[in-house]
């Protein structure tokens, strides 16, 4: 692990200094605004660290911003910059990392706060067709009631258009499209074959789960974090227990730990094959869209013979799990996942030879390495366009150190790339299911947690990438602030990459090799 | 092309018998709690450990309103005499008004619009899995479609987010009369977990007349099967003789 | 009756004292001279075409001999009379049209006009005379009976458009230059036809039509090739044929509102009467070469016109291009004839003549219709762009009614009168079975699928340019109300719409009515060939199988025969014994069909399935969000985008493209893309060869130094060379 302050000294003396934080185990670089966006590029650029999410806290007197970087074996870095409550405005550090875009906009709309620099705000969260200016329903004073009075359809918006081509017209989708779709709008900026710009209008569906957790205990908070993007439940119930458990420095028993990578697995297994089945769907391949939605549905029913529950909802508890799975149960779900995953393997390979399933997937929806890079794009997406990042390796939790498994990645960045890294992923995690049953120990399965004040940052590899859990508890195991960051909301970030420049009849495809979640980005 | 079909051939009847029998493959439904405790202790245990307040006691008999059910499952793992749990049941839906006969519109096939508002994923998941060949709702004339102007039921999944609410009410508005509401979830029903946040409704009833409910978090295909049957008025809702008597014994039939 | 003589005589009368009347009328009056004399003057032509047609009217008259030269004759033989009978009903709706126009200009008074050099006031006088004098000059052209008088008559009309497009122009900025190619390129067009003219006299030594007809068996091959190739792309110049057609989009979109109809419904016609005049009248093919490049090019101009307009956005430029397309589809044709001629087959002959002509009158009809509507169009929006258009039909029910009548016909959809000539272009081309040359063969069946494939074009073109500019949302200027047409505009929309319906669902009268003009070119009957006895009044004459007929009875082939005298309603083509029918079709019985079951439609949905529904009207589904914008529906552009991609070979664009980024290259504020609008002839012919006229230039330029011993040198190498010259002659 790099040391951090000797280099802030010498780079940024008396604008920067850096501390460890041993909760997180992160470097925390309090600094100066003026010296926040050098900092942020240096880290970013020069020390070749992630972005990871950016925190903001509201106090009595201030703003404070909290920057999270990861990086490989160099750990994890928090640049932290603030500003008193009278001025509101931060610079803006979209310039050297765009992977912070829609963090920034995040925070304009939900605090109000000013992003100096920033091309792009406004219009994300809040539609601004739907609310009038001045609302900031993340601040403390925020009042719901008045909420109401700011509630109005503003009649003359119209959305920003920047292709100019005789002709060009904006195709609208959504917000209600397609049979079974998640609610959302697109629109697409095209002349009538090539979508020239993509661009989403999301968060039809925001819940305001984070304003919602705000005050309530962490085991209410729990069935918010299961829920509120449920096809990962166990991925993001998981990343905000392992936060409250920081905080509270509990020790997870063993046997839980193993059970938990277990089921993730299972999870990941199962929601990779939905996928399979949502991009089979969207070719009109109708006998592997019944195949892999046999595979899917084979899978909901091991993960509710053996949890009780199809989406393994109610297992998590802070300190543990709540309820203990016997051995037997785990190896007759790992038995018939291997047998499901056996399905999967005869289905990839008679998919490799349906030329006209292919030839729809093939060079569809590419992200370059670079551009992915830039946008740090998580999960199978990043690593179909060869960016082998995965938590489980990078910063490895609940002891995925100790599994042996490969982080599958492929080079071509195309639709293709990403449907062979699902399966590939789907291998990898029955592996894993195995050498966990393996490290099964005996014992209890939770140890109850004891609630102190503090922040920390929970942090899984979900199916679809890495999610980001903040999580600050008062004393009495209150959430005094929640931030989530789902890969969803970063690889939507990046899904207009995908789009542009292709037909729009492929849209659906993209769209389902993409392997987005609205839910999961709306919250 | 041959491999596909001798594959689909080989793979055989996957499909459930439901409605005509009854399904009782392990882990296709989680279940749902009913009423009825051991003792007042333990009840008034149940009613302070449900975090949506399915449980109430009702002249000294407790009583479960599954409308709000969650699927937390800690009534059943983190109390010491767990609530008495219907595993296996399905049968869920109940209609809020009940009807004696519907339009002709209903007596066919029937098409169905399913909206999205606010639902975390799982709930509409299990609408997609009705048209996987273990329920495939094909064979019961029940069709999706993208637009409201076909269907004769709207199927309504998610809290009801502020955002959607317009678009919902549009949704209603463009549906050729007769139309039937069919809300699917706990969130649909009552907020569920999203209950008191200020961009959702506790409910779709707070923006349209819900006919049919469907309980559960999510509810499994099979009881989104049945909701969309009592819909069509080919199922008899939840708690009538005919659906208590179907979960009570399952296998048979 | 009056005899056609008279009526021409009359015609031209009427057309002088129009002039007349114009000098001395204040401008404020200037739109009724022409409505009250270029209407009886349009009348009248109509009358003496029809005279001649079916009354067999036909004249020659000699006027007066220009010693040393020849005698100018007037003469109107079936040949010329369909276009006297076409050029009158488009001059007549084309009149009120322009009065209108002339009457909703601003008299005087407008201070912005005032700073022009000349008063608005003397443009419209000076374009009612020159329009009337347009009028006279068409008409001469087609009843001039020698070279001379057709020569001075075309010479006359064209300075005249050129002055018409030029002095009342629609304010485009290149309109003196579109006037200028216009005048060039018809000129270019007039020599090489005068050439071609004095060949054929040369070879008959006369300048008399007569003379030149029955000298013309003896001309030799050599000759008869260059009169066709100079008369065909001399007369195509006017007609639009490819490849000197690019002055044609220029000078359509420069020309004025008012006199726009009159260039596409007219004058375009003269092209056309040029070619089958000298290539079909007065010397009739002998090889069937010259026939199949008429027919080759006829079916590349009508492909690459129709392409043109279907990606084109400018209104006037849709309907230019497709003017182009049309003629192509009519020399296509004549093509067919010419070969059907050379090979001694007159009936296919005749029938290929009849498509030729039949198509020639229908595009002449609904191409003025559809200009009056884009002119109407322009007028109450000020836009010409149908990518900024849209909506309309809420604002002008009336002309969006006309023009889609228009769009339907020339979309050659049935009961429409473009359906029967493009019908029957296909149906002549499909006889190329009784053609004995492989060469001929194919060139007909690669002419007949590029024709379909232009029929296909043709409606996707007009769907999208209907519905682009009524249908949807209004694109600009969303809210301010757009005035529906005056009558004198509607009027002469729906006389040509009223016009389109009765040429398409009364073929066989039509096709009988212009079977002498055939008759002539081919030396068979079409009427006889399409119109069989069986289906006139008198059935013995049947030369059909007594089966076969009684079948025919027992379907109903004769219905309406004795409401409608004369004729049956069936076009049919009989063959030989094993073969009576070739092929047959009634857009009359399709009319009938057609509306059975529109008005079956309208009972059973409206009336019979609401007896006990509510009907409800909902705004459309624009999939749930706040409000659908006018931006977010499809352009004309985006609709026929396909086109444009899988053609772009052939428009061979060059595109710019441009990004514009703030802070980091993600973020990008503008994506700027272009597409240039170069036509393939412009790029191929006509850049080429003033590119090679401007080297010429120069290249004389340099001789032309300004240095006196530099001439003083000129001078004596031609000297020198006469020398030369003079001592190898006489040694």
């Amino acid at each position: 692990m790099i040391n951090l302050t000797d280099q802030i000294e010498e780079r940024w003396g008396g604008k920067a200094q850096a501390g460890f934080n041993v909760i997180n185990s992160a470097w925390e670089v309090t600094c100066s605004q003026t010296a926040l966006v050098e900092i942020c590029e240096w880290i970013f650029a020069d020390l070749d660290f992630s972005f990871a999410t950016l925190v903001v806290e509201e106090e009595a007197d201030e703003w404070r911003l909290r920057y999270i970087f990861y990086g490989g074996s160099n750990g994890w870095v928090h640049v932290l910059a603030s500003s008193p409550r009278s001025e509101q405005t931060f610079p803006s550090i979209v310039g050297p990392v765009h992977a912070a875009d829609w963090h920034e906009r995040e925070a304009e709309d939900m605090f109000g706060l000013n992003f100096e620099g920033h091309p792009r705000l406004g219009d994300f969260i809040l539609h601004d067709d739907a609310w009038q200016e001045g609302v900031e329903p993340m601040r403390h004073q925020f009042d719901p009631q008045m909420a109401l009075l700011y509630r109005k359809p503003v009649e003359d918006w119209r959305p920003r258009r920047i292709v100019q081509e005789p002709g060009a017209f904006i195709m609208p989708v959504g917000p209600k499209y397609s049979g079974v779709a998640e609610s959302a709008q697109f629109l697409l900026e095209t002349v009538g074959e090539d979508v020239i710009r993509f661009s989403p209008r999301l968060y039809y569906k925001w819940r305001a789960v984070e304003k919602l957790a705000e005050g309530k205990t962490a085991d209410e908070v729990l069935l918010l974090a299961e829920r509120f993007a449920a096809t990962t439940a166990f991925a993001h119930g998981l990343a905000f227990c392992q936060a409250v458990e920081k905080i509270c420095g509990a020790k997870v028993p063993q046997r839980a730990r193993a059970l938990r990578v277990f089921l993730a697995e299972l999870e990941r297994l199962r929601q990779h094959t939905g996928q399979v089945q949502a991009i089979c769907e969207s070719t009109a391949l109708v006998v592997a869209d019944s195949q892999s939605g046999i595979l899917e549905e084979d899978l909901l029913r091991i993960s509710g013979e053996l949890a009780g529950h199809r989406y393994l909802f109610g297992l998590l508890a802070p300190g543990g799990l709540t309820t203990d799975l016997s051995d037997q149960a785990c190896q007759h779900a790992l038995e018939r996942s291997r047998e499901a995953l056996a399905g999967l393997d005869e289905l990839e390979t008679q998919l490799r030879v349906s030329s006209s399933f292919l030839d729809r997937l093939e060079e569809v929806g590419f992200v370059p390495t670079g551009t992915a890079l830039d946008y740090g794009l998580l999960g199978p997406v990043a690593r179909a366009a060869a960016v082998t990042d995965d938590l489980r390796r990078k910063q490895p939790y609940l002891g995925y150190d100790l599994f042996q498994f490969e982080v599958p990645s492929e080079r071509e960045g195309d639709g293709y790339a990403r449907l062979r890294v699902l399966f590939s992923e789907c291998r990898q995690s029955v592996l894993i299911m195995g050498q966990a049953l393996a490290a099964l120990a005996e014992g209890r399965v939770r140890e109850p947690v004891r609630f102190h004040a503090g922040a920390a940052l929970g942090y899984v590899e979900a199916p679809r990438g890495g999610a980001f859990h903040w999580v600050r508890l008062d004393e009495g195991g209150r959430v005094l602030r929640y931030h989530i960051t789902s890969p969803s909301f970063v690889n939507w970030h990046g899904f207009h990459l995908a789009v542009e420049n292709f037909a729009f009849q492929d849209f659906p495809i993209m769209l389902a090799s993409f392997y987005l979640s609205v839910a999961e980005n709306d919250r | 092309m041959s491999r596909w079909v001798i594959k689909g051939i080989r793979t055989g009847i996957k499909t459930t018998t439901y409605p005509r029998g009854t399904e009782s493959a392990p882990g296709t439904t989680p279940g749902l709690p009913g009423s009825g405790a051991p003792d007042s202790e333990a009840a008034q245990a149940l009613v302070e450990i449900c975090p949506t307040g399915v449980f109430t006691v009702a002249g000294g008999e407790l009583v479960a309103d599954v409308r709000g059910c969650i699927h937390c499952l800690r009534c059943v793992r983190l109390t010491h005499q767990p609530a008495n749990w219907q595993a296996g049941s399905f049968e869920w839906a109940a209609e809020t008004v009940p009807v004696n006969k519907l339009p002709g519109a209903f007596k066919k096939s029937v098409h169905i619009c399913v909206v999205d508002t606010g639902d975390c994923g799982a709930c509409l998941n299990e609408v997609r899995q009705l048209n996987n060949p273990y329920y495939n709702m094909h064979r019961l004339g029940l069709f999706i479609t993208p637009t409201p102007r076909h269907a004769d039921i709207l199927l309504i999944v998610g809290p009801g987010t502020d955002h959607m609410r317009y678009a919902l009410q549009k949704i209603y508005a463009a549906m050729p009369s007769p139309k039937r509401v069919v809300a699917a979830g706990a969130c649909a029903l009552s907020g569920g977990v999203f209950a008191g946040s200020f961009t959702c409704s506790e409910g779709i009833g707070e923006t349209m007349p819900v006919d049919v409910e469907i309980p559960g978090c999510p509810p499994p295909p099979l009881a989104i099967l049945h909701g969309l049957l009592v819909a069509a008025g080919r199922r008899p809702p939840a708690g009538s003789p005919a659906t208590t008597a179907k979960t009570e014994t399952p296998g048979t039939a | 009756m009056m005899d056609a003589l008279m009526l021409i005589i009359i015609f031209l009368g009427l057309c002088g004292a129009g002039v007349l009347l114009s000098l001395l009328a204040p401008p404020a009056r200037q739109g009724s001279v022409l409505a009250w004399t270029g209407c009886p003057a349009a009348l009248a032509l109509v009358l003496a075409g029809g005279a001649a047609l079916l009354a067999g009217d036909t004249f020659s008259q000699a006027l007066w001999s220009l010693p040393g030269l020849s005698t100018l004759t007037l003469s109107l033989d079936p040949v010329s009379a369909p276009f006297l009978v076409v050029t009158g009903l488009v001059l007549f709706p084309a009149s009120i049209f322009a009065a209108s126009e002339l009457n909703r200009e601003p008299g005087r008074g407008g201070s912005a006009k005032r700073l022009l050099p000349f008063s608005f006031s003397y443009h419209k006088r000076a374009f009612t005379v020159m329009l009337l004098g347009l009028y006279a000059a068409i008409g001469l052209i087609f009843v001039a009976g020698d070279v001379l008088l057709f020569m001075l008559a075309w010479e006359v009309m064209s300075i005249l458009a050129y002055l018409l497009i030029v002095s009342l122009s629609s304010g485009e900025k290149d309109g003196a230059g579109a006037g200028y190619l216009l005048l060039a390129m018809g000129e270019a067009g007039t020599l090489a036809a005068v050439v071609g003219f004095l060949l054929m006299a040369a070879g008959a030594g006369s300048l008399d039509f007569g003379a030149i007809h029955a000298a013309a068996p003896g001309f030799s091959n050599g000759l008869k090739w260059s009169v066709f190739l100079l008369s065909f792309f001399g007369f195509g110049v006017k007609a639009g044929l490819l490849p000197v057609n690019f002055w044609l989009p220029r000078a359509y979109v420069a020309a004025s509102r008012a006199f726009v109809p009159v260039l596409a419904g007219a004058t375009l016609n003269l092209g056309l009467y040029g070619i089958m005049r000298v290539n079909a009248g007065l010397m009739p093919a002998t090889s069937a070469g010259p026939g199949l490049i008429a027919l080759v090019i006829g079916a590349l101009t009508a492909l690459i016109g129709i392409l043109y307009a279907t990606i084109d956005k400018d209104l006037k430029l849709v309907l230019a291009h497709s003017s182009i397309e049309n003629a192509g589809i009519v020399i296509a044709g004549f093509g067919a004839g010419m070969v059907f001629v050379a090979t001694s087959h007159p009936v296919p002959a005749a029938i290929a003549f009849m498509a030729s002509i039949y198509h020639l009158i229908n595009h002449s009809l609904y191409k003025t219709l559809l200009f009056f509507g884009a002119g109407v169009v322009e007028t109450g929006t000020g836009i010409r762009n149908i990518n900024k258009l849209g909506g309309l039909i809420k604002w002008m029910p009336w002309t969006a009614a006309a023009f889609l009548a228009g769009a339907l016909a020339i979309s050659a959809l049935p009961p429409l009168n473009g359906f029967v000539s493009e019908w029957l272009t296909l149906q002549t081309l499909l006889r190329a079975a009784d053609l004995s040359s492989a060469a001929e063969k194919l060139s007909f069946a690669l002419a007949g699928a590029g024709l379909a494939l232009t029929a296909a074009l043709a409606v996707t073109c007009f769907v999208r340019t209907f519905a682009m500019s009524f249908l949807g949302m209004r694109r600009t200027r969303e809210n301010q109300p757009v005035q529906e047409a005056k009558m004198g505009a509607l009027a002469p929309m729906f006389i040509l719409a009223v016009l389109c319906l009765g040429l398409g669902v009364l073929p066989t009268y039509v096709i009988s009515a212009l079977s002498p003009a055939t008759t002539q070119l081919a030396g068979a009957s079409a009427a006889d060939a399409l119109v069989p006895p069986f289906f006139s009044s008198n059935p013995e004459h049947s030369q059909l199988p007594a089966g076969f007929v009684q079948d025919f009875h027992n379907l109903g082939a004769q219905v309406g025969q004795s409401l409608l005298p004369g004729r049956g309603l069936v076009v049919l083509h009989r063959g030989g014994e094993d073969n009576p029918v070739v092929f047959a079709m009634s857009t009359s019985y399709m009319a009938v069909v057609l509306i059975i079951l529109l008005g079956a439609t309208f009972v059973v949905t409206r009336v019979w399935l609401t007896r006990r529904r509510r009907l409800l009207r909902r705004k459309r589904w624009d999939g749930g969000m706040r409000r659908l914008l006018p931006e977010m529906t499809y352009t004309a552009t985006g609709f026929s985008n396909p086109v444009r991609v899988i053609f772009d070979a052939v428009f061979r664009p060059t595109t710019v493209e441009d990004t514009r980024e703030t802070v980091s290259r993600h973020f990008r504020t503008a994506i700027l893309r272009e597409r240039d609008r170069t036509y393939l002839a412009d790029k191929l012919v006509f850049r080429p060869a003033r590119a090679a006229l401007l080297k010429v230039a120069r290249a004389l330029a340099y001789l032309h130094q300004g240095k006196l011993n530099a001439y003083a040198a000129y001078a004596l190498f031609a000297l020198l060379a006469v020398l030369v010259v003079y001592l190898i002659q006489t040694s």
